[in-house]
């Protein structure tokens, strides 16, 4: 049979390297495919060309019906009322006082008109509750005009109203103000009766005066609304061609049919994505199109009172076209990538929910109050974006050049992990041909024992991942006070590294991997690597309490923050070194390690999970550290954490690094006041506390960055990316070959 | 063309734990010869052309097909075959006509050879009547037309058909495999999957037999008839399935034997 056989020699390879001409072969055909679709074509075109006129309709609509609401309120005791100023005239109140509307209906009731057994109390609420009046006034006996009887108690008019209901709040507020207003009457007329001059009751007058040239004003507006609408349906239009495109060509089997084409898969992203970015970027703008004409011709028609809007000032509005570019193409590839890992359509809409949220906060943020683009919030992805848009369409150009490398480079950052992470998605088979099981809670609970392995698998780390910061959230919750002696410390410090942090990467391990040891990644790396971590930990330290510094001026801490842990640093200070050095750095850097760089790193880094071991890791290391500035820091640290531990392939000189950096830091202090020869050469004590001197500082970054290149000559022992997901099966040591001797 | 050599492939299933798809498979395919894959479903069959197509990655063993490594070379196979299977299915919003262009173009060929090659084709497999007609409006067959010429498209020296004639009426799948003795005349190296034992009687050059994730045996027809002493070639599958069936739950690597010993009438129930 072999003389049958090729044996072609492998020819020299053409470049694996996507072809242009390809990816857009690939681009024009999902185009195509997407606008002869008509469901797509409702959602991206017509529906924002209806959407807003039908809005607004329906909206004018609405305004009218409640409108035509009419009020009604019960008025008791206006029998009480004598005298000056008339608040009543017959069945209403006086045309002074009444707000110009028809519709509110006064019922006036004597004190005594109520039905045998009732008192004034329980027919109020009965009224109310009952929803007979919107709101009922009582009016006491002791009202009186002449208010020169001091000595008696100030008479209160008490207005009965239901917080749940909307027409019984809208009746409160318009009743308030007729009520205020008599008052001010009624305390003038006083006044008069009295001979004092009324001027003294408005000793100024109050005006504002808007300095904002017209075309801001009119740009304030649209500078808010219109990059927030963009946003929104730049993620919707991006959301519905990205399953289509992927789960449900899976769907239809088409996925495969191109997956076994001479196209890479690199091309089939890049073409996809091209597709889905064009789509969500022509929803967005169709849909701030039609928002704008339909808006502007709604304006014009009924005129809102007070707000002029005119039409948005063009150039700016070409800014916010390219800041769309990017912001659709990190939507589309964070889209494309959790779709592929739907089998269905229907699959696809539960799994781009979550991302929605996930998305949404970031959009949202900008919108808040007083955001405004600075250091602190060009480095929020998507947010940062928007922020500077705004800056831009608001004409504030030199706010926006400054803080534009910083967006920029958080939004091709943020690109780039999002396309890197579609790319994975379709190069894993898992993902592409996982096959369609029934699932089934006893089946699952034995499969986990039965097929446990050395290490966690990628979801046993992401379910360890999110035990603990859920538990952390919670354990927060529950420990309020902040502790008084070392025994206080020590359960607030002790109680969650180890019972909410080690104890599930621990018990996970236990349960769920076959060799503890393994899964905690507790091996012995390179021996030099030991000690270099103890001195990237020292001459990392200075750079580490400049970046704290640093995050501290650009995210500033809140005052109250800063009281609640005043105590909490004065006892660092005071307690016994060696106490605090264990609490502080011993059992968090062996508690933490183990768990973040131990068990979740290690179920993470498997079937070529690098990256994303690094990267995971370090957020979820960051955000268990609960104080927004403080989690930035440690999610820096992280990295670095992550990068070691990828490779020395151990935790061992992670427990190093992170102890040294932790001990430093809670010892800096103590060290500047040692006195002990020669330290002054490294610290100073200045106003803001200890610092390092500014040519060690500059001297340890050099030591440090030679460290860490000491790390990146490193290579893991063991190639745990590659990791065998597969032990040798029980038949593999048979001779299995059947290839029958023809 | 093709050579298989000690392929495996594993999955984690919730239910049977960690899967053996495909154990330690070996054969190997000639130019101008059809290679039948015969076996029930879940015998491994799709999963073996899926590894040799490039679409799924083996856990071990090796294959090269036209000379190229399956791990290493994955997009030089995936310019030299064409791959059928009844889950490639074409897209409903593109004609005939549009579709097999599309291929053609991601195979880098030139508008005008692919016209020409395009109405070869079009000729040959009669589906002029339907090369405007959407994917989404063609019966089966036309669909199963459409994949062949897309596979076709290029003129690869490699063709793999999985399970392609499966729910195509008679006289197209009779159509079907007198395209694929064509193809073999014109000295391509085709694999053929199927469960369907009359086509792999009346088409197949060498047949391997598999069954839950294994070749029981492999040859011409006349070598297993004579190796197994059976003429009926329905009783030798059933005879061979469930005499591995039974090898399963003893001692199987006794019950090897029969590779090198063909095994006395007695042995097969039947």
């Amino acid at each position: 049979m072999s003389d049958q056989l090729e044996s072609k020699h492998p020819q020299p390879e053409p470049s694996d390297k996507p072809r242009f001409s390809a990816i857009v072969l690939i681009y024009v055909r999902e185009m195509r495919d997407q606008l002869r679709d008509r469901r797509t074509l409702f959602t991206i075109a017509l529906l924002p060309i209806m959407l807003y006129p039908l809005v607004g309709t329906v909206l004018l609509q609405i305004a009218q019906f409640t409108r035509q609401h009419t009020t009604s309120v019960c008025i008791v005791g206006a029998e009480n009322i004598h005298g000056v100023p008339p608040l009543l005239e017959g069945e209403a109140f006086a045309d002074k006082y009444a707000d110009g509307s028809s519709n509110l209906r006064l019922v006036i009731r004597a004190t005594d008109d109520l039905k045998k057994n009732d008192t004034l109390a329980t027919a109020t609420i009965r009224w109310i509750r009952e929803g007979t009046y919107d709101a009922v006034v009582v009016f006491p006996p002791n009202l009186r005009t002449d208010a020169s009887d001091s000595d008696e108690k100030i008479p209160s008019v008490k207005v009965f109203y239901n917080l749940a209901s909307d027409e019984s709040q809208v009746a409160l507020t318009r009743i308030s103000k007729v009520l205020s207003d008599w008052r001010v009457d009624w305390v003038s007329e006083s006044l008069q009766a009295s001979g004092i001059d009324l001027a003294i009751m408005e000793p100024f007058e109050l005006n504002d005066i808007d300095l904002a040239p017209e075309s801001t004003r009119e740009a304030a507006f649209w500078s808010k609304i219109l990059p927030f609408i963009m946003l929104i349906w730049a993620m919707t239009g991006a959301f519905y061609p990205a399953i289509d495109l992927v789960a449900g060509e899976k769907e239809r089997g088409t996925l495969e049919t191109l997956l076994c084409s001479p196209a890479l898969r690199s091309e089939i992203v890049w073409g996809k994505l091209g597709a889905v970015a064009s789509f969500s970027m022509l929803t967005a703008l169709l849909n701030a199109g039609s928002m704008l004409v339909t808006s502007s011709f709604v304006f014009q028609q009924i005129g809102v009172a007070g707000v002029t809007v005119g039409p948005p000032p063009l150039v700016p509005m070409l800014w916010l076209f390219v800041a769309l570019i990017p912001l659709s193409c990190l939507f589309s590839a964070l889209a494309l990538a959790v779709a592929a890992m739907a089998r269905s359509s229907k699959e696809g809409q539960y799994y781009l929910m979550p991302l929605m949220m996930v998305t949404l906060p970031l959009v949202l943020l900008p919108m808040l109050p007083g955001m405004n683009l600075s250091t602190g919030t060009s480095l929020i992805p998507v947010t940062g974006m928007f922020l500077l848009v705004r800056s831009l369409v608001e004409g504030q150009y030199t706010q926006a050049l400054l803080h534009l490398p910083m967006v920029i480079g958080v939004t091709m950052g943020c690109l780039w992990l999002a396309v890197t992470w579609a790319k994975r998605q379709f190069e894993n088979e898992a993902v592409l041909f996982g096959g369609q099981e029934q699932w089934e809670l006893g089946l699952w609970v034995k499969h986990l024992w039965r097929d446990r392995q050395p290490v966690a698998t990628t979801s046993q780390a992401y379910a360890c991942g999110a035990i603990i910061l859920v538990a952390l959230f919670f354990g927060r919750l529950a420990a309020t006070s902040v502790p008084i002696d070392l025994a206080g410390l020590a359960k607030m410090v002790i109680s969650p590294q180890i019972g909410l942090i080690l104890a599930p990467a621990l018990l996970m391990s236990v349960m769920l991997t076959t060799s503890v040891r393994t899964s905690l990644r507790v091996r012995w790396p390179n021996l030099l690597s030991l000690p270099m971590a103890v001195v990237l930990g020292v001459t990392l330290h200075p750079l580490y309490l400049a970046l704290g510094k640093w995050i501290e001026y650009t995210y500033p801490v809140s005052d109250e923050a800063l009281k609640a842990m005043l105590p909490f640093v004065e006892q660092l200070a005071t307690l016994p070194w060696v106490s605090v050095i264990f609490l502080m750095a011993f059992v968090p850097a062996v508690c933490e390690e183990l768990a973040f760089r131990g068990f979740i790193f290690g179920g993470l880094i498997r079937q070529g999970g690098r990256l994303r071991a690094v990267v995971v890791t370090a957020l979820i290391f960051g955000i268990s550290h609960g104080f927004l500035q403080q989690s930035i820091a440690a999610s820096c640290m992280g990295v670095l954490l992550g990068f070691i531990a990828l490779r020395t392939g151990s935790v061992l000189p992670c427990m190093l690094l992170h102890f040294t950096n932790n001990a430093l830091s809670v010892s800096v202090g103590r060290l500047a006041d040692s006195g002990l020869p020669g330290i002054e050469m490294f610290i100073t004590k200045t106003q803001a506390g200890p610092a390092y001197q500014p040519l060690w500082f500059l001297l340890s970054i050099g030591l440090a960055i030679t460290c860490v290149l000491y790390f990146a000559s490193l290579r893991s022992p063991v190639d745990e990316s590659n990791m065998a997901d597969v032990e040798p099966t029980p038949g593999s040591k048979e001779p299995a070959s059947q290839t029958a001797t023809v | 063309m093709i050579q298989v050599d000690q392929l495996t492939k594993t999955y984690d299933d919730l239910s049977r734990g960690r899967f053996v798809a495909v154990d330690h498979v070996s054969f190997s395919v000639g130019k101008g010869e059809i290679f039948g894959l015969l076996g029930p479903n879940g015998a491994g069959k799709t999963t073996v052309l899926r590894i040799l197509s490039t679409v799924l990655a083996p856990t071990s063993g090796r294959a090269t097909v036209a000379g190229y490594d399956v791990v290493s070379d994955p997009a030089a196979i995936r310019r030299n075959i064409g791959f059928v299977s009844n889950n490639t299915a074409i897209y409903d919003r593109m004609t005939a006509w549009e579709l097999v262009s599309y291929f053609g173009r991601l195979h880098g060929m030139h508008r005008k050879q692919l016209h020409t090659r395009l109405e070869f084709l079009f000729d040959q497999l009669r589906m002029n009547e339907f090369r405007n007609v959407p994917g989404g409006k063609m019966s089966t067959g036309m669909k199963q037309k459409v994949s062949i010429a897309r596979a076709m498209v290029h003129d690869p020296p490699v063709l793999i058909f999985d399970e392609a004639t499966l729910g195509l009426d008679v006289l197209v799948a009779r159509n079907l495999l007198g395209v694929i003795r064509a193809l073999r005349e014109s000295g391509k190296c085709l694999i053929f999957s199927t469960h369907i034992m009359s086509e792999v009687q009346r088409l197949c050059d060498r047949i391997a037999i598999m069954h839950q994730g294994r070749i029981l045996d492999i040859g011409t027809l006349a070598e297993l008839r004579q190796r197994h002493d059976e003429d009926e070639f329905e009783e030798l599958f059933f005879g061979l399935l469930s005499q591995f069936e039974n090898g399963r739950d003893g001692d199987w690597n006794e019950k090897l034997e029969f590779d090198s010993q063909p095994p006395r009438e007695g042995d097969v129930p039947s």
